[in-house]
C-alpha cells in the first residue's frame, strides 16, 4: 500500500465539537411541539401465561388519556432473520416484561397513571426456564407455529420443538482425530446472559402523518434494516418502504442492542394508532434491561484432542444457547458461532453443534461480539488447560496452532490475511510472559493469562453499503451514508477515507446522520463491518468524484485527464506546474471558457459496496460449501492480575491487547475501541452479574445492582497494540475491530486466576465472591441461592447435551 | 402549580411547576435545556448531572420546586463564548465516543478542578466515578483531566495533545 | 421519567412550622424531604405515595456541624459531602468521615443527608455502624417537644425507626473523646455500590473496643461478643484477631440476596474486622494513615 496522508493519522473526530459543547442531539432532545403524545407500555409479570382478559376501561377514562391499545389492535409478528416476535403479545406472554398493552396520553404522568389502571387477567402456564427441560421430548413448546415462520434459508428450525435453529459444522472426521490424539480434554463451561447498558436507553418518536407517511426518529444502529423489518410487518396497514422514513441522530451507545428491531416497532404502531400526532416512546432503564435484547446465555462442552507435540487433532464443540422468547436475531448469533467455534486455530477435524433454544426469558439478539465472547470463554480456557496438561507453554501452544492466511476454515472457505502469531508475540512480550510477577503486599497473589481471539462479521451474503458525496460552494463536502455513529468514530473514519482520495481536509467534510429518505443504503452498523464495507463504498464514491473533478477540468481546459491530479483541494497538472484550480472555484459553478460558456456544474458521486464473494449456501448438515463470512480479524490479549487471598478481590495490573486492524485509519480511535472493549470485557468477567428469580423475573434491572464499570474500575495499565496486515479488499487495507476487543477478556482472566491461586473457574462471572469462596473450598453454586444467570440450573457436568437429539 | 425562578446558566428562568416534576424534566421539557440526559432515573448513571450552586448533583433525584431561587449550570452554560481549556482538551484527545455521558463528565471534571486544581489521579477517578461511560473505558477522559490540571498549574496555554500517553501505575 | 403520584410541597423555615405541617392529616400522609436521594427514587418507583412533602432544607437549625459542650453536633440535614470535609468531624468522629466517603458518589453525597440515611434505615445504611460505635445520640423534634434516643435503639427493623409519626430527626450528637477507629465497606467493585457488608471499629483511650456491623442483619448492630474479647487489649495480635473474626462470623445474621451469599458476607465480616482492628490500632498509636480509605481495595501504606 502506498503512503497515505490522512488515512493512518489520528485526526480529531468530526463529531467531537458537537459532543464537548453539548450540541450533539439525541432522539429525546428533539422537540415535537405541543401535539406530542406520550406512551407507556404495560408489561407482563409472568414468564409464561395465557392472557385471559385485559380490562382497559379504567385507563381509558383516566384524565389525559387519548387511546389504549392491546395486542388485538396489532396481531402481527416481525423479525430480522425470522418472524417470530410479536409487536404486542397475543393470546399469551412469553417473558416477564413482554409488552401487553400501551397507553397514549397527553403527558407522561397521565400515561403512567393510566397504565397502572390496566387490569390483565393471566392464567400462568408452566414456564420453560431450564435448557435441559426445553429440549426434552415432552417439553412445553413455546412456538407451536415454528414450522411456518418466514425466515432466511440458512436457518434450520425444528418444528414441534423449542429449537429455533441448529447450525452444524462438520469438517474431516472427529472420531479419527480423537484416535490420533495423544491427549484429550473434555469439559463444560457456562456463560450467563449479559445486558448492553448503553447510557442512552432506547427512544423513539413516531409520526403517522395525515398523508399516511410514517416517520420515526429512533436511537438506532440500523435504520434501513428497521425500515425493512417494519415494511414487512406493517404490510397489513398498507405500508411499504416508501411510506416509512427513519431518521437517526446521534446515538448514545448501541453495542448491538440498537441493531435490529425491538421496541421501535411498538412506537411505530402507536404512531399509526394516532394518525396526525407524534407519539413518544422512551424506554426506562428497567425496560432497557428487560425488554430490548440481551446477550444469550450458553452452556458449552469442549472436547479437544492434541498430540504431545502440540498440534490440535480434533475439536468437538457443542453449545446450547438460551435465546429467550424470540430468536429472530439471536439465532444468527448461534449460527455465527456454529461456523467459527474453532477459534483462530488450525483444526483439521471439527464437529460443531450450535443449538438455539427458545425459553421464557427476554429475547436475545446482537451484543458486541455476537457469540464470540461467549464461546471464547470455554475454548480459550480449554486451550490453556490442555497446554498445561501436556506440559506445553500456553503461548507456545497457541503459536503452534495459530491460523494462517490460506488455511481451510471449518466450513471449507479460506482464511484471509492476519498476523495472529505476530499478535501473540507482541502480547507475550509486553506482558512479560514466563516471568512471574511479584505481589506488592502480603496476602496477595499475582497471575498472568493470555488468550487469542478472532471474529468475522455475521451478515447475510448481501449486506451492502452505499455512499453519496456532494460538494458545496466553499469546497466542502457532504458525505451521505447510513452507517451509524454509535461512538466508535464511524463518521470520522469515513471522512478520512474521502479526505484521502480527494485531498479535502477532514474538517471540511460533513458526514450526515442517517435518513432513509435522503441517505443511501446501509444494511446495519453491526459486525464491526462498516469501516470496511461502508468505507469501500465511500472510497468508491470519492473515486467517482475525483474522476469528475479531473474530467471537468480536462474538458473545460481541453487537457488530458491522465495528466491531472488532486492536491491540497486543487486540480493540478503534471505537465503544467502553473495549473492549479481550487475546487471551490468550480465544484458548483463550473469552469468558464474564454467564450463565456460554463463547463461542468455541481460535482457529486456515488459509491456502492456489495461483498459479491459471499454466500450462505453451505450444506445444512456440514456447513461446507458456502462462504458465509467475509473475513476474520485476529488478535491476542493478555492480562496480569493481583488477587487478594482473603477477599477474592481482583485487581488488573496490566491488560495488553494486540489486534490486526489491517490498516488503522485513525489509530487513536482504534485504541479507543481497544481500551473501551477491554474495560467492558473485563466487566463481564468480574462483576456484571445478571440475576433472575426462579420464576424468570429479572431481579437487577438497574445500575444499583447490575454493575457496569466506573472510572475507579479500570486496569492500572492498558497497552493497546495495532498490527497492520492489509485486508486486500478493505479501504486502504482496513478491517474492523470494534467487537473483537472484548472477546478474549473473560478467558484470559480465568487463566490468570488459575495462575495466581490455582483455581480454575469454568462458569462466569468470575466474581470476588466466587474466588473467595473457592479459596476456602466452598462451592459457590452450593451457597448462592436459587437465582439464575440464564436458563440453566444444576451442575454443568450434569447437563445432558444429547437431550437435543441429533 | 407554583411559579419558581431558576437561574439557569446565568439567565433567570421563570416556570410554573408541579411538585412532582423533577429538575431534569423541567430543564429538558420546559426550559429547552437538553444536555442533562435521562439515563436511569435513579441517580446511578450521572447522565443527568448539573451543577447546583456550583455543586455536582443528580438532577433526576431533585424536584424542580426544591431549587426555587438557586442557580443551575449545565453544559450549555460552559464555554459559551469559546470552549474552555477542558473542552478543547477533550476534543483534541478524542476523549468521548458516543458523547452521551459527556455533559455530565465535563461538569463533574470542571467542578473538581475548581475545587482541587491539582488533583491526584485517584481524586480524578473518584470525582468521575458517578458518571458512567459505557464506551471509552475512561482512560482518555482521566488522562485529559489530569493533563489540563497540570497545564493550568504550569500556566501554559492549553496545548492540545495528539496522543494519549500510556498510563503509569497509580 | 416522571413521577406519577401527585403531592403538595411546603418548605417551612422553622422547625415548629415543619412539625405542624407533618402533623397535618392529609390523604397519603405528609413526609419529610431532605436530600431526596432515596425519597425521589421511591416516588418515581411508586414505592411511596405521600400526600405532601415537607422540605426541611430551609430550616437552619437542622443543618450544620458544631461543638455543643463536649459533644459533636451534626444537624440531620447535613449532606455527607459536608461531613466528609469538616475538620471538626475529622477530629471528633473520623470513623464517620471514613464512612461518609464510601457513600455512593460525589453527586449523591452533595445532597444525601445523614438524617435521611438514618431515617431510611435500610439494612445497608452506611452511617449506622459508625454511629453505633460512637454511642451516638439521635435527637428528635416532635409536636410534644424534643426526645433523645441512643443510636443503638434507633433502628427497629428494615426501614423502621424509633422516629414516631410526625417527628423530625433534628440531629446527632457524639461524645468527644480520644479514640481511633476504622470503617470497612464490602462492595462488588470499586465504583459506587451499596454495602454487601460493613464493619466499624472504634478503640478508646482505655483500649475498650466498640464494634458494629452493617448489612449483615435486619439493622446495623453492635458486636458485643467481639467487644468483650478485645476489651483492654491495646494491639490485638494475630491469634486474637483470628479468634475475633471467628466470633464476629457468629455474631452476624446475613442473608443471601442478589448482592451476595450469606456465606460470603459472613466470611468477609471476619476479614473486614481483622483489617479494621489492625488499622484502628495503628491509628491509635499515631502510626495510621489518614481516615478516608477504602480499606478493602486500597493498599494500606
Amino acid at each position: 500500500m502506498s503512503a497515505t496522508r490522512i488515512v493512518g493519522t489520528s485526526v480529531v473526530r468530526v463529531d467531537g465539537l458537537a459532543k464537548v459543547t453539548g450540541a450533539a442531539q439525541y432522539v429525546d432532545d428533539i422537540d415535537f411541539g405541543p401535539a406530542l403524545l406520550h406512551a407507556v407500555v404495560v408489561a407482563s409479570p409472568h414468564a409464561h401465561a395465557r392472557i385471559k382478559k385485559i380490562r382497559t376501561s379504567g385507563a381509558e377514562k383516566s384524565p389525559g388519556v387519548v387511546r389504549v391499545v392491546t395486542g388485538k389492535d396489532f396481531p402481527y409478528t416481525f423479525g430480522l432473520y425470522m418472524q417470530d416476535r410479536y409487536i404486542f403479545a397475543q393470546d399469551r406472554v412469553r417473558f416477564v416484561g413482554e409488552q401487553v398493552a400501551a397507553v397514549i396520553a397527553e403527558t407522561p404522568e397521565a400515561a403512567l397513571r393510566a397504565a397502572q389502571l390496566i387490569r390483565v387477567d393471566y392464567e400462568p402456564l408452566p414456564a420453560v426456564l431450564n435448557l435441559g427441560d426445553a429440549l426434552k421430548k415432552d417439553a412445553v413448546v413455546l412456538h407451536p407455529d415454528l414450522g411456518s415462520y418466514q425466515k432466511v434459508p440458512w436457518f434450520f428450525p425444528r418444528a414441534g420443538t423449542n429449537i429455533a435453529h441448529w447450525r452444524k459444522t462438520r469438517k474431516g472426521d472427529v472420531e479419527q482425530g480423537f484416535r490420533e490424539a495423544d491427549f484429550i480434554l473434555e469439559d463444560t463451561y457456562t456463560v450467563p446472559r449479559y445486558a448492553h447498558c448503553p447510557i442512552e436507553p432506547h427512544a423513539v418518536t413516531g409520526l403517522f402523518d395525515l398523508s399516511g407517511r410514517l416517520t420515526l426518529w429512533a436511537s438506532s444502529q440500523s435504520p434501513f434494516a428497521q425500515r425493512n423489518v417494519m415494511a414487512t410487518a406493517l404490510k397489513p396497514f398498507g405500508l411499504t418502504h416508501r411510506d416509512i422514513r427513519i431518521l437517526t441522530p446521534f446515538v448514545g451507545g448501541g453495542f448491538g442492542g440498537k441493531a435490529g428491531v425491538s421496541m421501535e416497532i411498538i412506537a411505530a404502531v402507536l404512531a399509526i394508532a394516532m394518525k396526525g400526532r407524534p407519539v413518544k416512546l422512551n424506554w426506562t432503564r428497567e425496560q432497557e434491561f428487560m425488554n430490548t435484547s440481551q446477550r444469550q446465555g450458553v452452556i458449552a462442552r469442549v472436547k479437544m484432542g492434541v498430540k504431545n507435540s502440540g498440534q490440535i487433532t480434533a475439536l468437538e464443540h457443542t453449545l446450547h444457547w438460551d435465546a429467550g422468547a424470540s430468536a429472530e436475531y439471536g439465532a444468527n448469533v448461534v449460527n455465527a458461532v456454529g461456523l467459527s467455534a474453532t477459534g483462530p486455530y488450525r483444526v483439521p477435524n471439527v464437529k460443531i453443534d450450535s443449538v438455539c433454544v427458545y425459553t421464557n426469558m427476554p429475547p436475545c439478539g446482537a451484543y458486541r461480539g455476537f457469540g464470540y465472547s461467549e464461546f471464547h470463554f470455554g475454548l480459550e480456557s480449554h486451550m490453556t488447560r490442555i497446554a498445561r496438561a501436556i506440559g506445553l507453554d500456553p503461548v507456545e501452544f497457541r503459536r503452534i496452532n495459530a491460523i494462517r492466511e490460506g488455511d481451510t476454515l471449518a466450513y471449507g472457505a479460506h482464511m484471509n490475511p492476519g498476523d495472529l502469531r505476530g499478535a501473540i508475540d507482541r502480547v507475550s512480550t509486553e506482558i512479560r510472559w514466563g516471568r512471574k510477577g511479584k505481589a506488592r503486599t502480603a496476602g496477595k497473589a499475582v497471575g498472568k493469562g493470555i488468550a487469542c481471539f478472532w471474529k468475522a462479521p455475521a451478515m447475510p451474503p448481501n449486506a451492502s453499503s452505499a455512499a453519496y458525496l456532494k460538494f458545496n460552494e466553499d469546497g466542502s463536502l457532504n458525505l451521505s451514508v447510513s452507517g451509524m455513529e454509535i461512538g466508535q468514530g464511524f463518521m470520522t473514519v469515513m471522512a478520512q477515507v474521502a479526505a484521502e482520495v480527494l485531498t479535502v481536509p477532514v474538517e471540511k467534510i460533513r458526514v450526515e446522520t442517517p435518513d432513509t429518505d435522503r441517505n443511501p443504503y446501509e444494511w446495519q452498523t453491526v459486525g464491526s463491518h462498516v469501516t470496511w464495507g461502508c468505507g469501500n463504498a465511500v472510497r468508491s464514491a470519492a473515486e467517482e468524484v475525483k474522476a469528475k473533478l479531473l474530467a471537468t477540468v480536462a474538458r473545460a481546459k481541453r487537457l488530458k485527464a491522465a495528466d491531472l491530479y488532486l492536491d491540497a483541494e486543487c486540480v493540478k497538472s503534471r505537465k503544467d506546474p502553473k495549473l492549479s484550480l481550487p475546487f471551490r472555484d468550480f465544484v458548483i459553478d463550473g469552469i468558464m471558457r474564454p467564450n463565456g460558456n460554463f463547463i461542468g456544474g455541481p460535482i457529486h458521486g456515488t459509491g456502492l459496496y456489495m461483498p459479491e464473494f459471499t454466500s450462505a449456501l453451505g450444506d445444512p448438515e456440514t456447513s461446507q460449501g458456502g462462504h458465509p463470512n467475509v473475513h476474520y480479524t485476529v488478535g491476542c490479549a493478555g492480562v496480569e492480575i493481583e488477587v487478594d487471598l482473603e477477599t477474592g478481590k481482583l485487581r488488573v495490573r496490566k491488560a495488553v491487547l494486540a489486534v490486526d486492524a489491517g490498516k488503522a485509519i485513525n489509530p487513536e480511535l482504534v485504541k479507543g475501541q481497544i481500551v473501551g472493549g477491554i474495560v467492558q470485557g473485563l466487566a463481564t468477567a468480574l462483576y456484571e452479574d445478571i440475576r433472575y428469580s426462579p420464576e424468570g423475573r429479572l431481579l437487577n434491572p438497574n445500575f444499583t445492582d447490575y454493575k457496569i464499570p466506573t472510572a475507579l474500575d479500570c486496569p492500572a495499565e492498558i497497552v493497546p497494540i495495532i498490527l497492520e496486515t492489509a485486508q486486500p479488499d478493505g479501504p486502504f487495507g482496513a478491517r474492523g475491530v470494534g467487537e473483537h476487543t472484548m472477546v478474549a477478556c473473560a478467558p484470559m482472566v480465568a487463566d490468570a486466576i488459575e495462575d495466581a491461586v490455582g483455581i480454575r473457574l469454568n462458569t462466569m462471572p468470575l466474581t470476588a465472591e466466587k474466588i473467595a469462596l473457592a479459596l476456602r473450598g466452598i462451592d459457590y453454586d452450593a451457597v448462592k441461592g436459587d437465582q439464575l444467570g440464564f436458563c440453566f440450573r444444576g451442575r454443568p457436568c450434569d447437563y445432558p447435551f444429547d437431550v437435543a437429539g441429533q | 402549580m407554583k411559579e419558581i425562578v431558576i437561574h439557569v446558566n446565568g439567565e433567570s428562568r421563570r416556570v410554573a411547576v408541579a411538585p412532582n416534576e423533577t429538575l431534569l424534566d423541567v430543564l429538558r421539557g420546559r426550559l429547552g435545556i437538553k444536555t442533562p440526559k435521562e439515563g436511569c432515573g435513579r441517580g446511578d448513571c450521572g447522565a443527568c448531572t448539573v451543577l447546583l450552586d456550583g455543586q455536582v448533583v443528580r438532577s433526576c433525584l431533585i424536584l424542580a420546586i426544591e431549587v426555587d431561587g438557586q442557580s443551575v449550570t449545565t453544559l450549555e452554560g460552559v464555554g459559551q463564548d469559546s470552549p474552555t481549556a477542558l473542552q478543547k482538551a477533550f476534543l483534541a484527545n478524542n476523549s468521548f465516543q458516543c458523547g452521551f455521558c459527556a455533559p455530565g463528565v465535563i461538569l463533574s471534571a470542571a467542578a473538581l478542578l475548581k475545587d482541587k486544581p491539582r488533583p491526584t489521579e485517584h481524586e480524578v477517578r473518584e470525582a468521575l466515578a458517578g458518571n458512567l461511560c459505557r464506551c471509552t473505558g475512561y482512560e482518555s477522559i482521566v488522562a485529559t483531566v489530569l493533563a489540563v490540571s497540570k497545564q493550568k498549574a504550569a500556566r501554559k496555554p492549553a496545548a492540545p495533545r495528539k496522543s494519549v500517553p500510556r498510563r503509569s501505575r497509580s | 421519567m416522571s413521577i406519577a403520584c401527585e403531592f403538595e410541597y411546603a418548605k417551612p423555615s422553622r422547625l415548629a412550622e415543619a412539625l405542624r405541617a407533618l402533623g397535618r392529616r392529609v390523604p397519603g400522609g405528609a413526609v419529610p424531604l431532605a436530600g431526596g436521594t432515596d425519597l425521589v427514587a421511591w416516588l418515581r418507583d411508586g414505592v411511596v405515595a405521600p400526600g405532601a412533602l415537607i422540605d426541611l432544607k430551609g430550616i437552619d437549625d437542622l443543618r450544620g456541624i458544631r461543638k455543643k459542650g463536649n459533644r459533636l453536633w451534626i444537624g440531620a440535614c447535613t449532606p455527607f459531602a459536608e461531613i466528609m470535609e469538616s475538620p471538626l468531624v475529622r477530629r471528633a468522629a473520623p470513623i464517620l468521615v471514613e464512612a461518609a466517603g464510601m457513600v455512593a458518589s460525589v453527586g449523591v453525597r452533595n445532597r444525601a443527608t445523614i438524617g435521611g440515611n438514618l431515617c431510611s434505615a435500610v439494612p445497608c445504611c452506611d452511617s449506622g455502624p459508625a454511629l453505633l460505635t460512637y454511642g451516638a445520640t439521635l435527637h428528635m423534634a416532635t409536636a410534644r417537644g424534643t426526645k433523645s434516643i441512643a443510636a443503638g435503639r434507633w433502628f427497629l427493623g428494615p426501614r423502621k425507626t424509633a422516629l414516631g409519626k410526625g417527628g423530625i430527626l433534628a440531629g446527632i450528637s457524639i461524645p468527644m473523646a480520644r479514640h481511633a477507629g476504622a470503617f470497612a465497606k464490602l462492595k462488588r467493585y470499586r465504583g459506587e455500590d451499596l454495602a454487601q457488608a460493613s464493619v466499624a471499629v472504634r478503640v478508646d483511650a482505655r483500649h475498650h473496643w466498640q464494634v458494629a456491623y452493617g448489612s449483615v442483619a435486619p439493622t446495623p448492630i453492635r458486636g458485643p461478643r467481639v467487644e468483650r474479647l478485645l476489651k483492654g487489649v491495646k494491639s490485638p495480635d494475630a491469634a486474637l484477631l483470628e479468634k475475633a473474626a471467628a466470633v464476629a462470623e457468629q455474631e452476624v445474621a446475613p442473608i443471601t440476596d442478589i448482592r451476595g451469599s450469606a456465606a460470603y458476607r459472613r466470611l468477609m465480616v471476619g476479614v473486614m474486622l481483622k483489617r479494621a482492628i489492625r488499622l484502628a490500632a495503628r491509628r491509635a498509636a499515631g502510626r495510621g494513615p489518614d481516615y478516608g480509605l477504602n480499606i478493602l481495595e486500597e493498599d494500606l501504606p
